[in-house]
């Protein structure tokens, strides 16, 4: 007994604790309705044993029905669009503030501050904001790309097949874009400088500098970033509410909302659930590939 | 120190126990509600009132947000923990119906001197029928009609006591008002992704003769090459693939739309907002003498099978349709009662409005009533999209919806 608890104060059993408490947290509040959901997933779910977990098991025909209906693929294929679309823009103009912001000009840290509103933004209040910006008939962008003589006759965002998908993608790089930005700096501002004058004294210019140091040094940050990136977008659902309702035609539905719009607009709660699980396949293929990327890591 | 502590948690338990069966001998009947009524709506003022007549039934009210009210009583009857009485939308009224999750009111209503069936408009109450028995009262109702710019019929020379009655009149008129400089399109109503487009398109479908198990049907065919026509025709935006019906007549009320077809919802803020002379006509037909039909929204009283006081759930039923007479003054609806007229407001414009609407009322046509409307609804947003932009013909894509819904239901 008395050795449990020395052990429990200081030793391997302290470890155990330590470990064994956010791991039965993790696992009550994410392990759990994952197994949930994954195993509604092969059931017949409808309002009578919504509340049961025993129900009539119907094998993958879930996932054989999905994959029948004509919009499955095409909705699918929107959502790595838009998750590649979304991540891309939000990198490259996050880190190209970032990279901004880090020269260090007066003001620099205040104006950088000031970026994270938008992140703080809740995404409905976002989504109805851009709702008015890409409006056809009177929205701000088609103002200002006809005056700037980008476009002659108005391009209807929202309502355009073409054009709806990047409508959102559009607004979610604005949202998201700030958050790439202040992780980004913080990766850049814990690059040792003595790296740079060393690499100033071989001659190197900027664009070496840039390539063999700052992106080599930036890798493990990017990688979070991304994987980051990629949680976030998948779970983007506001602005699919608020600007397009993922019409028309489903042209800017993504995964993410049309597993909420079976789940609780159709009430076909085993397909929400089917979707579920095939888009944590991707996660957890996504986050496989994070996780590889920087296991050579050198940490210190 | 454990036997201690145990007594003293056993001996809380016991006075919580004995309080909790003390009040529960004192009091009266306990029902719950649920419904989506802000404090202005009738749900929890009528409940008050009810509340105060001290009868020995006392009604708990619960407040759901719109999006959670379907989800949330499936959750609550699946775990026997629904409410005794739910203001439920009408077209998810037979899903609950038909499995009985909701109590049969037939002999009830029959017995009642208050709820008479022959009193209520047949579409409302339609929704609220499942097998011919009557699973619930309708609580309230709306439809929609035509709304037109008077002073924009006048700048185009179209006489503003004459409306379009007809499809191909509704077209024409559309583009005589229709003014791309001056940023004014013929007409804006929703054709939406959502329950707003259907909402919007079966009317028409009904109008031609077809309805959602035919869907596919010569007229609705018609209808959809109507609204296609005057999308290709720019007749309106666009952007009425994705405006709500609140967001489109927003646009009519300013200005920048002629014509609108929406609910009686609408009114107040016209009149505040709108800064020119507004009519209202009845939805325009396919040709002279075709059937009229409308649109019907709005919610059902249900009293839960698993209630255990049908009897007094009943009685707050009855008290609250004892109100409908004063529904419109008190809290801006429309009660959907034939046999009550609503009272003049006093402000002609109003009124004249809601005789439209009360007069459109007398043909809205219930959605379904089918225990698998949302996805039925779900199949006519699709087509109607699909058609609107241009990716199928309207004949194709109404057929795919017909196949979609027969093998819904099956």
């Amino acid at each position: 007994m008395r050795r449990i608890l020395s052990s429990v104060r200081d030793g391997r059993g302290f470890d155990i604790v330590l470990v064994g408490v956010p791991f039965a947290f993790l696992f009550a509040l994410a392990g759990l309705p994952l197994i949930y959901n994954i195993l509604m997933s092969f059931q017949e779910v409808d309002m009578f044993s919504l509340g049961s977990v025993i129900r009539p098991f119907v094998g993958v025909d879930n996932y054989v029905a999905l994959f029948r209906q004509p919009e499955t693929w095409p909705i699918l294929t929107n959502t790595l669009i838009f998750v590649v679309g979304s991540i891309a823009g939000q990198f490259v103009i996050g880190f190209g503030l970032a990279l901004f912001f880090w020269t260090n000009f007066p003001g620099a840290s205040w104006l950088r501050g000031l970026f994270l509103v938008s992140w703080v933004m809740p995404g409905l209040v976002v989504g109805a904001i851009w709702n008015w910006i890409l409006s056809g008939d009177f929205g701000v962008l088609n103002f200002f790309l006809r005056e700037s003589g980008l476009i002659t006759a108005n391009i209807f965002w929202r309502s355009d097949p073409s054009f709806s998908l990047w409508a959102v993608v559009i607004a979610n790089i604005w949202l998201g874009t700030s958050f790439n930005m202040i992780l980004l700096s913080v990766g850049l501002s814990a690059i040792p400088g003595d790296l740079y004058e060393a690499a100033d004294m071989d001659g190197a210019n900027a664009w070496q500098r840039f390539w063999t140091i700052t992106l080599p040094m930036m890798r493990s940050t990017i990688g979070a970033i991304i994987a980051l990136g990629l949680i976030f977008t998948l779970q983007q659902f506001d602005l699919f509410a608020a600007i397009t309702d993922g019409g028309p035609n489903n042209s800017s539905n993504v995964a993410q909302y049309w597993a909420w719009d079976l789940s609780f607009r159709q009430y076909d709660f085993g397909r929400g659930a089917t979707i579920s699980v095939i888009m944590t396949v991707f996660v957890m293929f996504a986050a496989a590939v994070y996780v590889r990327s920087t296991r050579h890591e050198v940490r210190g | 120190m454990g036997i201690r502590k145990y007594s003293i948690a056993i001996a809380l338990a016991l006075t919580c126990a004995s309080l909790v069966g003390i009040q529960a001998k004192a009091e009266d009947v306990k029902l719950t509600l649920w419904s989506l009524d802000r404090d202005i709506q009738p749900a929890p003022n009528l409940i008050k009132e009810f509340n105060e007549q001290k009868n020995g039934i006392q009604i708990e009210y619960r407040q759901i947000q719109f999006d959670d009210v379907v989800s949330e009583a499936m959750r609550a009857f699946s775990t026997g923990k629904a409410p005794d009485i739910i203001a439920i939308d009408n077209p998810n009224h037979a899903m609950f119906a038909s499995r009985d999750a909701f109590l049969d009111l037939t002999d009830m209503i029959e017995k009642s001197s208050v709820i008479k069936p022959e009193n209520y408009f047949p579409g409302p109450l339609k929704s609220a029928t499942w097998d011919e028995k009557y699973y619930g009262v309708p609580k309230a109702t709306n439809t929609i009609a035509l709304y037109y710019n008077k002073d924009l019929f006048k700048a185009a020379g179209l006489d503003p006591t004459k409306p379009p009655q007809t499809w191909d009149e509704l077209v024409e008129t559309a583009r005589k008002l229709n003014d791309p400089s001056k940023n004014v399109y013929g007409i804006t109503f929703s054709a939406k992704a959502n329950e707003e487009g259907t909402f919007q398109f079966l009317p028409w479908a009904q109008m031609g003769g077809a309805g959602y198990k035919t869907i596919n049907g010569e007229g609705a065919v018609r209808a959809l090459t109507i609204w296609k026509q005057l999308f290709d025709e720019k007749l309106t935006s666009p952007d009425t693939l994705t405006r709500s019906q609140w967001d489109a007549t927003a646009t009519f009320n300013a200005g920048n739309a002629a014509m609108a077809i929406s609910g009686p919802w609408e009114i107040d803020r016209m009149l505040t907002d709108a800064k020119f002379e507004w009519g209202t006509a009845l939805l325009p037909v396919p040709q002279e003498g075709a059937q009229r039909s409308s649109a019907m929204g709005d919610y059902n009283w249900a009293i839960f099978s698993s209630t255990k006081h049908p009897e007094e759930a009943f009685k707050a039923l009855e008290f609250f349709a004892s109100k409908d007479a004063t529904m419109y003054k008190d809290f801006g609806q429309l009660p959907a009662r034939a046999d009550l007229p609503v009272p003049p407001t006093g402000n002609a414009v109003k009124d004249a409005a809601l005789a439209t609407f009360l007069e459109q009322m007398k043909y809205a046509q219930p959605r379904g009533p089918s225990p698998e409307w949302p996805k039925i609804s779900k199949a006519i947003q699709d087509a109607i999209q699909a058609a609107l932009t241009g990716q199928m013909e309207p004949k194709a894509a109404l057929d795919q919806a017909a196949e979609k819904i027969k093998s819904i239901e099956g």
